[in-house]
């Protein structure tokens, strides 16, 4: 089948699996945009980068999953990958493709959104009134400059008030988990900036920032938003954010869990929902 | 949007391995990487040599052994992509982000300097996040 630029593969990685609604958030404005979207990932589509203790074991994963985007350029005419997270993008830019034979091009989400942000503006119909500190990392601009990307589109939507965050080391909060003191840092001088600002809002740009940050939510009566939740919130669009919930205390539906299995359920996800947050109370 | 690179290696792993030496024949040891690295900081490593220590990032993507400072340093990267541009070496195609993160991976299966991490639970735990939010559909399309 022959590429066409309007048919892409939207691989969302392994940890938004997390956040189901922020993926199909992000479907949504890509179709918006004018997309033909078919969406991958979970360990079936790993990129492998969080495997390098096991060279041989990433390099097949790697292997195996531009192998399928191969197939999806040649057999569905999706030509082109389109990147949640920067892990997976640098992954694929800098280890997996000079690796690997690949045969489709490579964008983030926000640069799709972007350069189509003329189909998007006009269903940015719903003023959002909220005065919003973005929450920066400094990491992943060495392959897209997303912090100004989301900031353009945000931008755009009417009502809503822009602050600048400060810029973190590392490319999102999950690389800073590794170094003593380095994550507890930047989510405290990001909700320093939001206090001194006077923010109502922080919005995250990364699921493993959203993960740690959202926990806040209502604290000093700021609220915790993905990017693509302010977005869908100025089309009308109902956000809702089932894993914020459950860091505040909410549990998932007995059927879910039920479905789910509970034993796995409660050995492998309540611990971390009912973690404490990184930053006391008191903070 | 990117063009990816074409490809230099049959495997990912074959990659690593011929980058490693030719990234590190590049590199001149100078320190501006590590300088201009926000971790250096965290670790309280202001005070090392920075030649010494990059120095020992070119022992590791050869596969030798390295001092502990380069070691502590290359484990810490969280990929901040400062080093990237303060290399007066890019221009002749050192990318230091990857060379350090070559050299993380020397130090984990070569001279095993650094202690394997490994969370044996995260692709089961992502599992059962799929299972209780996603549609049956989503799940057989998606993953």
């Amino acid at each position: 089948m022959a590429l066409t630029e309007d048919r892409v593969t939207f691989w969302f990685g392994c940890n938004m699996l997390r956040h189901a609604e922020m993926i199909r958030l992000s479907i949504m404005l890509l179709e918006r945009a004018g997309y033909d979207v078919n969406t991958v990932g979970g360990p079936a589509y790993c990129c492998g980068t969080a495997h390098d203790h096991q060279l041989h074991a990433a390099s097949n994963m790697a292997g195996r999953t531009v192998s399928r985007f191969n197939e999806a350029a040649e057999k569905d005419g999706r030509g082109m990958v389109v990147t949640w997270c920067p892990s997976c993008h640098m992954h694929m830019s800098d280890i997996m493709a000079p690796g690997n034979a690949a045969r489709f091009d490579i964008a983030h989400i926000t640069e799709l959104l972007a350069d189509r942000a003329d189909r998007l503006v006009p269903l940015l119909k719903v003023p959002v009134r909220r005065r919003v500190l973005l929450h920066r990392h400094m990491g992943f601009a060495t392959h897209v400059a997303v912090n100004d990307r989301v900031a353009s589109l945000l931008s755009r939507i009417e009502g809503l008030v822009l602050v600048e965050g400060p810029a973190h080391p590392g490319h999102m909060c999950s690389a800073l988990a590794t170094v003593p003191g380095a994550l507890k840092k930047a989510a405290s001088e990001t909700w320093s900036a939001a206090i001194a600002n006077h923010v109502d809002t922080v919005c995250t740009i990364f699921h493993p920032c959203h993960r740690e940050l959202v926990v806040l939510d209502g604290r000093n009566d700021i609220g915790v938003r993905n990017w693509v939740q302010l977005v869908a919130e100025a089309m009308g669009v109902n956000a809702s954010d089932a894993y914020r919930d459950w860091r505040k205390g909410a549990a998932p539906d007995i059927a879910a869990i039920e479905r789910a299995d509970p034993s796995r359920y409660q050995s492998l996800v309540e611990p971390e929902i009912r973690n404490a947050p990184i930053l006391p109370a008191d903070n | 949007m990117a063009q990816l690179p074409p490809a230099r290696a049959a495997t990912t792993e074959d990659f690593l391995a011929q980058s490693g030496p030719e990234l590190a024949a590049l590199c001149t040891a100078c320190g501006a990487c590590f300088n201009a690295c926000p971790m250096v900081d965290h670790l309280d490593l202001r005070g090392a040599d920075p030649q010494a220590t990059t120095d020992g990032l070119r022992r590791l993507a050869t596969g030798q052994s390295a001092p502990q400072e380069t070691v502590s340093w290359v484990g810490a990267c969280t990929k901040s992509g400062l080093c990237v541009t303060a290399c007066p070496e890019q221009s002749a195609g050192l990318n230091a982000m990857l060379l350090v993160r070559i050299a993380k991976q020397r130090a984990l299966n070569a001279t095993r300097q650094l202690p394997a991490k490994q969370d044996p639970t995260l692709f089961p735990r992502l599992k059962v996040y799929a299972r209780l939010q996603l549609s049956d559909e989503e799940l057989n399309t998606w993953l």
